[in-house]
C-alpha cells in the first residue's frame, strides 16, 4: 500500500517539479496581477476586487463571453460528429487507406498564414470561390468574415476543416475495438448503427470524454483563427464586424497588449479560467458514468 | 549564397566591453542581407556593430521590455511610444538630436510629429508618405475619360468613377468598378475638405467637414461605382491587384508605395487627391512610426548614432522621403525607374508645396486615445457600412463614445506608474475636453 | 447482412467507402492542392480572379527561389535539434507521468490530475510575460532551452490523451508480470507502451508537427538570426516594411510546402500503426 503511493508519486513526479518550477509562479503572478492596476510595463499597485467589479459592468465582457459561447456551442458538437465519422471511414479496411488518410490530415499540418490565406481568398464575397460556387446556384452568398451574421460560421466551418487532429485519435481508439466483437454482433442480427452504438462506442468512450474536454477547452479559448481573419489592419477593428467575433481570448490580448492593462486582462483570465474549469468538471462529471475503461476505473 | 553568407554574418559572441547595439525591427530576408552588409561598413567607421534581430511583433518586444532585455534600437507607432515614453521605458531623444544635424535634414512635420506632450522626443519617424489615386490608363483611353489633372475636384472624380464603371444588368454587379478607396484613407480625404482635427485631441469629434466626407463615400457605395469595402476585404497586396486585375479603374493608395509599384504590370498612372470644391488642397503626409531608443541601453550615444545612421545614411533606406534635404522625387525615380511619366513625382512635390493636415499617419489611429477610442467607434462603422445604421445615428453616438473614452483616460490618469509631466498632461486635456 | 466477404452488398458497400474518400479527400486536401498550385503561378497569378488550377507554364524555377532564398540547411538543422529532443522528452515524461495517474492509487492524486488539467485552462496570454522574465533571469533568451526544456515534465494534454488509453488497456499481463518480479517502470516499458501503440503514435506525430511548425515561441525566446527555425524563416518570407519590396507569396507557398512535406511524410509513416483492422479483418 504504501509503496504504490511512493511509486505512483514518483511517476507523476516530472509534471509536479515541472508545475512547481515553470507552471505556478506565472499562475499565481497572474492572479496577484488580476487584484492589480498593473499596466503591461510598470510595477503593480493592489486595488482588490476592482478589476472584478469593472468586468461585472463591462459590457465588452458580456459581448466576448457570449460570442465565446455561441462559438462553443455550434463548434464542439459540429466537431466531434465530424471527426468521429472520419474516423469510421478512415478505419475501413480499403486498399490506400493510407493515402487518404493523410489526405484528410492535411489542413491539420498546413502552415496557418497560407491556410489563412486561402481562407481570406475562398471566402471572399466579392471573388471568392464559395460565393462563386452559390451564385452559379443562383444563391447571393454572404459576407462571411465581412457579416456579423456570418463570420462565427466561418470561423467554425474553418475550424471542422482541421477535423482531422480529432479524428486521428479516435482512429487511434478505434484500434483498441476488438474485430471479433464487431463481427460477433453483427452475427447476432445487430445493424451497423447498433453495432456502433452497443459495441464501439462504450469501447472508444475514453477517447470521446478526451476529445469533448479537450475540443471544449480549445473552443472557449479560441484565439488564432479569429486574430489572424479578423484581426483588421487598423486598431478597433480586431473582433470582426460589429464585434461579432470578439472572443474573450482575443479580448484579454487587446486589454493586455493593446491597451497595456494587464491587470484587468489578468482578471478576464481569471474569469475564463474560472468559466473552463466550471465547464470541464460538468461535462467530466455527466460523461463519468458513461466512460468505459476496459482496464477498470481509475 | 550572398543572402546565406549574409544571415550568418555576426553569429561570434563578441566581449561584453564592445559596442553592440541590437536592432529589433520586422526585416525581410533581403532587408537582412541589405542591412547587414551595410552594418558592416558602419562598424569600420564607428566602431559601433549593429546586431538585427528580425524576429519582431507587440508581445515579444513588451516581454523583452518587462525582463529588462529590451532592444536598443526598436520600431514603435505613435500611440505605443507615448504609452511607453509615459511610463518611462523610452530615452528622451532630444540632447542627441538637437545636436545632430541629421534633426535639421529632417522635414519640418516630422520633427513636429517628434516632440511628445512633454517635450521629450521619443521617436523619429523613418518614413513618411502622401495619398494618391492611382489609375488605368487603358481604362481612362477606352472610356474617352481624360486623365485627372492636379486640380481635379471631388466633382469631377466622382463623375470619371461613374464613367469608368461598366454598366451592370440589374442585379448584378459591375465587372469594373470606377473606384476604390480603402477605409483607412478616409481621414486623408477629411483632411482635403479641411475638417478640424486638433493635434493630441484625446475625445472623438464628427466635425460637419467629416461627415460630408462620411456621406461623400457611402454614397459612392451607394451609387455603385465603387465596391462595398466589406466586400473587398483587402488584405496584404489585394487592393493594389483590384486595380491590376481590371476590377476597379482607379485606387486610393499611399504614394510612394513600393509594393504597389512593383506590383503594377499595367500602364498606370498617378494623380494628387481631388479638391473639395473650391477648397485649398491640404495633401496629407504621414509622420506617425518612428524609430526609438530603450531607456535601459547601456550605450546611449552608441544607440543614438545607430539611429540617425539607420534614416539617414543605411543604404537599404535610402532615399528616405523624411529627410528634406535630398531631392527625394529624383532618387527615387533614380532606384524605380519605371515611375518616370506616371505623375509620381508632381503628386510628390505638390504633397512638398502644400503644408498638409496633421501629419501623423491618421489622426484618430496615433493619439493616446487610439484603442478606447476606436473599440467604440468601430462597431458603430461597421453598422455604418452594413447599413444597420446611417451616418446621424453614428453622430449621435459620439457624446457616449466620449464617455466610455473619458472613464478609461480618467483610470489611466489614476496610474502612478505614469510619469508627473504625462499626468498633468492627461488630466489637463481631460478637464479641457468638452463634457 | 454485411459479411465480410463478397457478395453484392459488400461491393456496394466498398464502391460507396471510396466515393465518400474521393469525395471528402478532395475538399481536406483542397488546401494544399491550391498551395501546390499558388506556388507554380507567377506572383500575379497567385490573386487573379478567376483563379486558375493549372498554372500555364508552371513555374518550377519558384521553388529554386525558395530554398536559396533563406539558408534552409541551417535554418533545417536548428529545427531538427528543436524537434527531436522535444518528440522524445514529451513522449517519455508524458507516458511516464500518464501512467502514474492510470495505474496508481494514491493520495491526493485526483486533485493533481485535476490541477494538471486546469494549466491547459489559464490563457497563455496572461502568464506569458512572467514565464519570460523567468527564462530571461535564468539566461536562456536566445537559446534553445526555453523550448525544449518544460518539454522534459511532460505536457498535459498528452498526458490526459495517454492516461485515456492506459485506462482502455486491461490490467491481466502487467498484474502477471508484477506477481513475476517485474519492476513498474519495466511493466511500462515493455507491456504497457506497446499496448498502447496507436496512442504513442499520436503522441509523436502531434509532438512533431506542434514543434515543427511552432512559430510562437521561436519567434518570443530567439533572437539571432541565424538561430531561426523553418517557421520563423517562412515569416520573413512574408514580412513587409515600409520602403521595401512585396511579399512573393508563390515563394512563400513553395517553400510552406517544402516545410509541411516532413509533416506528410511522418504522418504517412505513422499512420501505419492505426491499421490492425486491415491485418485483422477482410481476407482477400
Amino acid at each position: 500500500m504504501k509503496a504504490e503511493h511512493r511509486q505512483g508519486w514518483l511517476f507523476v513526479a516530472p509534471w509536479a517539479l515541472g508545475f512547481l518550477l515553470l507552471t505556478a509562479g506565472p499562475m499565481l503572478y497572474s492572479l496577484y496581477l488580476s487584484g492589480t492596476s498593473a499596466t503591461l510595463l510598470s510595477p503593480p499597485q493592489w486595488i482588490g476586487l476592482e478589476n472584478y467589479r469593472r468586468m461585472a459592468s463591462d459590457p465588452l465582457f458580456y459581448r466576448s463571453l457570449g460570442n465565446t459561447a455561441a462559438y462553443a456551442a455550434m463548434g464542439v458538437p459540429a466537431g466531434l460528429l465530424l471527426a468521429l465519422g472520419l474516423a469510421l471511414l478512415l478505419n475501413a479496411p480499403v486498399c490506400g487507406i493510407g493515402f487518404f488518410r493523410t489526405l484528410f490530415f492535411l489542413p491539420s499540418v498546413t502552415n496557418t498564414v497560407a491556410l489563412a490565406v486561402l481562407w481570406l481568398w475562398l471566402l471572399n464575397p466579392e471573388f471568392g470561390l464559395l460565393n462563386a460556387g452559390l451564385r452559379a446556384c443562383g444563391v447571393e452568398g454572404p459576407l462571411w468574415l465581412q457579416s456579423e451574421t456570418w463570420a462565427k460560421p466561418a470561423l467554425v466551418l474553418m475550424s471542422l476543416w482541421t477535423a482531422g487532429g480529432q479524428a486521428v485519435i479516435f482512429l487511434a481508439a478505434l484500434q483498441g475495438v476488438p474485430r471479433e466483437l464487431t463481427e460477433a454482433a453483427a452475427i447476432d442480427g445487430a445493424g451497423p448503427v447498433r453495432r456502433f452504438l452497443a459495441v464501439t462506442l462504450p469501447l472508444i468512450s475514453p477517447a470521446l470524454l478526451f476529445n469533448l474536454i479537450m475540443g471544449l477547452v480549445g473552443a472557449l479559448q479560441v484565439f488564432t483563427q479569429a486574430f489572424v481573419l479578423t484581426g483588421g489592419v487598423q486598431p478597433g477593428s480586431e473582433g470582426g464586424p460589429n464585434q461579432a467575433t470578439l472572443f474573450i481570448v482575443l479580448y484579454i490580448y487587446k486589454k493586455a497588449f493593446q491597451e497595456f492593462d494587464l491587470g484587468y486582462a489578468s482578471a478576464l483570465a481569471w474569469a475564463l479560467f474560472v468559466i473552463i474549469v466550471g465547464c470541464t468538471a460538468l461535462a467530466w462529471r455527466l460523461a463519468r458514468e458513461r466512460v468505459h475503461y476496459e482496464g477498470g476505473t481509475p | 549564397m550572398l543572402l546565406l553568407t549574409g544571415l550568418l554574418a555576426g553569429c561570434g559572441r563578441p566581449a561584453a566591453d564592445e559596442r553592440i547595439i541590437t536592432y529589433n525591427c520586422a526585416a525581410s530576408t533581403s532587408d537582412i542581407a541589405a542591412l547587414q552588409l551595410a552594418a558592416a561598413d558602419f562598424r569600420a567607421r564607428t566602431g559601433i556593430e549593429l546586431r538585427l534581430n528580425p524576429f519582431s511583433g507587440e508581445e515579444k518586444l513588451y516581454a523583452m521590455i518587462a525582463a529588462g532585455q529590451a532592444p536598443d534600437v526598436f520600431y514603435t507607432n505613435g500611440a505605443v511610444r507615448d504609452r511607453l515614453a509615459a511610463e518611462g521605458r523610452l530615452l528622451d531623444l532630444r540632447p542627441y538630436a538637437e545636436k545632430d544635424p541629421l534633426f535639421a535634414r529632417l522635414r519640418p512635420e516630422i520633427r513636429a510629429a517628434a516632440a511628445s506632450v512633454d517635450g521629450g522626443i521619443y521617436s523619429l519617424s523613418n518614413w513618411t508618405h502622401t495619398c494618391g489615386v492611382y489609375y488605368d490608363r487603358a481604362a481612362f483611353a477606352a472610356a474617352g475619360v481624360p486623365a485627372p489633372t492636379a486640380d481635379w475636384t471631388w466633382d469631377d472624380f466622382t463623375a470619371a468613377a461613374r464613367r469608368l464603371t461598366t454598366p451592370a444588368a440589374p442585379g448584378a454587379r459591375p465587372a469594373r468598378y470606377g473606384v476604390y478607396i480603402p477605409a483607412h484613407f478616409i481621414e486623408a480625404l477629411e483632411q482635403m475638405n479641411h475638417a478640424p482635427i486638433p493635434r493630441d485631441a484625446l475625445l472623438l469629434d464628427l466635425p460637419p467637414e467629416s461627415r460630408e466626407v462620411y456621406a461623400a463615400y457611402l454614397r459612392l457605395v451607394h451609387d455603385g461605382v465603387m465596391p462595398d469595402p466589406r466586400r473587398v476585404q483587402a488584405m496584404g497586396m489585394q487592393a493594389a491587384q483590384l486595380l491590376q486585375a481590371g476590377r476597379v479603374a482607379m485606387l486610393v493608395e499611399a504614394v510612394p508605395h513600393p509594393g504597389l509599384i512593383e506590383t503594377l504590370t499595367i500602364d498606370w498612372g498617378v494623380a494628387p487627391l481631388p479638391c473639395f470644391g473650391a477648397k485649398s488642397p491640404q495633401y496629407f503626409r504621414s509622420a506617425s512610426g518612428g524609430l526609438s531608443i530603450s531607456a535601459d541601453t547601456r550605450h546611449p550615444a552608441d544607440a543614438w548614432r545607430t539611429l540617425a545612421w539607420l534614416i539617414g545614411e543605411a543604404a537599404p533606406y535610402q532615399p528616405n522621403p523624411v529627410l528634406a534635404d535630398a531631392d527625394f522625387a529624383v532618387a527615387w525615380e533614380q532606384k524605380y525607374p519605371r515611375l518616370r511619366g506616371t505623375g509620381f513625382r508632381e503628386v510628390w512635390s505638390l504633397s512638398e508645396q502644400h503644408a498638409g493636415g496633421d501629419p501623423r499617419y491618421f489622426v484618430r489611429f496615433a493619439s493616446w486615445s487610439m484603442a478606447p477610442v476606436m473599440t467604440r467607434l468601430q462597431p458603430w462603422l461597421d453598422r455604418l457600412w452594413a447599413g444597420d445604421a446611417t451616418l446621424d445615428e453614428v453622430v449621435a453616438a459620439v457624446p457616449g463614445i466620449n464617455a466610455g473614452v473619458r472613464a478609461d483616460l480618467a483610470r489611466q490618469a489614476r496610474s502612478t506608474a505614469l510619469r508627473p509631466a504625462w499626468k498633468a498632461a492627461l488630466e489637463r486635456a481631460l478637464a479641457d475636453a468638452p463634457h | 447482412m454485411s459479411a465480410p466477404r463478397a457478395g453484392p452488398a459488400a461491393v456496394a458497400r466498398l464502391g460507396l467507402t471510396y466515393v465518400a474518400l474521393v469525395a471528402l479527400g478532395a475538399i481536406f486536401s483542397a488546401p494544399v492542392v491550391w498551395m501546390f498550385s499558388s506556388s507554380l503561378h507567377g506572383l500575379a497569378g497567385v490573386f487573379a480572379q478567376p483563379f486558375r488550377w493549372l498554372p500555364a507554364p508552371p513555374h518550377w524555377e519558384n521553388y529554386v527561389r525558395a530554398v536559396t532564398i533563406l539558408p534552409v540547411p541551417r535554418f533545417l538543422l536548428n529545427t531538427v535539434i528543436i524537434t527531436a529532443p522535444v518528440m522524445a522528452a514529451t513522449l517519455v515524461s508524458s507516458a511516464l507521468v500518464a501512467y502514474g495517474f492510470a495505474r496508481f492509487r494514491f493520495p491526493g492524486r485526483d486533485a493533481l490530475f485535476a490541477l494538471c488539467l486546469a494549466t491547459m485552462m489559464l490563457p497563455g496570454q496572461v502568464t506569458m510575460i512572467p514565464l519570460y522574465r523567468l527564462f530571461a533571469w535564468l539566461g536562456w533568451v536566445d537559446t534553445y532551452l526555453p523550448l525544449i526544456v518544460p518539454s522534459l515534465f511532460g505536457s498535459p494534454f498528452y498526458i490526459f490523451l495517454l492516461r485515456q488509453f492506459f485506462l482502455t488497456i486491461p490490467r491481466d499481463s502487467e498484474e502477471a508480470a508484477l506477481i513475476d518480479g517485474a519492476s513498474r517502470l519495466r511493466i511500462w516499458w515493455s507491456i504497457v507502451l506497446p499496448q498502447a501503440r496507436p496512442a504513442v503514435a499520436t503522441v509523436l506525430i502531434f509532438t512533431f508537427i506542434g514543434t515543427w511548425n511552432d512559430f510562437f515561441g521561436p519567434l518570443l525566446y530567439l533572437n539571432s538570426p541565424e538561430k531561426a527555425t523553418l517557421t520563423l524563416g517562412l515569416n520573413l518570407m512574408k514580412t513587409q516594411v515600409l520602403g521595401s519590396g512585396v511579399v512573393e507569396w508563390n515563394i512563400l507557398m513553395a517553400a510552406s510546402l517544402l516545410v509541411l512535406l516532413p509533416n506528410v511524410i511522418l504522418f504517412f509513416a505513422a499512420q501505419r500503426h492505426f491499421l490492425r483492422g486491415l491485418t485483422m479483418g477482410v481476407g482477400k
